[in-house]
């Protein structure tokens, strides 16, 4: 089972589209809504997600080795299936 | 009264006015849709948010306006996004992006990227508000 971390905000919609897949699917997952962390934890986070992603945008989705920006089911399905 | 330039207090362009200067008159910002009201502040015209609306009213027509300007549909994401945009004006006093965590200007929706074609370029905006066919 590959490691699933999902970046999220508690007021994106792409987000909980995201955690539904998983849900809906019976995938163990990790996420955070980074929105709601305290302010240092925050800025720590941010700080990776950019440094993954290359941007401060939501979700980001980290899958094994694989880091997914925005929502693109297909690409999550197929970092799911290698 | 010759045209002139006026600032958007949303989105930071400066847009050619041509209309007749009337106090209180309703204009939309050909750059981001926003419903602007025009008001004179001692000798100078300026272009306000209207006071008038209730933010959701405001947001509401402000991307209805741009979608048509720029030939853009909505889904069924619209309404999600409608309220998540309200939310983030509540937390944070302005209509930023539901989808990135910096609250500033360029991020006030319909945000920089967004102004800048990225619906052209992916089919959507990045929070998938805006949509066109590829
Ligand atoms: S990505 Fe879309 S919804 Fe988010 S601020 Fe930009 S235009 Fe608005
Ligand atoms: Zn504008």
């Amino acid at each position: 089972m590959k490691s699933i971390m999902l970046y999220a905000l508690s007021t994106c919609p792409f987000c909980k589209m995201a955690k539904r897949f998983f849900e809906s699917r019976g995938i163990a997952y990790n996420s955070v809504d980074v929105d709601l962390l305290p302010e240092e934890e925050k800025e720590k986070t941010v700080a990776e997600v950019q440094r993954i992603s290359g941007r401060r945008a939501f979700p980001v989705i980290v899958i094994g080795e694989e880091v997914i920006v925005g929502y693109d089911e297909l690409r999550i399905k197929e970092a799911l299936e290698k | 009264m010759s045209a002139e330039k006026m600032l958007c207090p949303v989105c930071q362009v400066a847009f050619l006015v041509k209309e007749e200067k009337i106090p209180g008159k309703k204009i939309i910002c050909p750059v981001c849709g926003a419903v602007l009201i025009l008001e004179k502040e001692r000798d100078f015209w300026v272009l306000k948010r209207p006071k008038d609306m209730t933010p959701e009213e405001e947001i509401r027509s402000r991307v209805e306006n741009f979608a048509r300007l720029r030939g853009y549909y909505f889904n069924e994401m619209k309404e999600p996004l409608i309220e998540a945009l309200l939310k983030k004006y509540e937390r944070y006093g302005d209509f930023y992006c539901p989808c990135k965590i910096d609250n500033i200007p360029e991020n006030v929706c319909p945000c920089l990227e967004t102004r800048q074609g990225s619906v052209e370029r992916n089919g959507r905006c990045h929070c998938g508000l805006f949509w066109k066919e590829a």
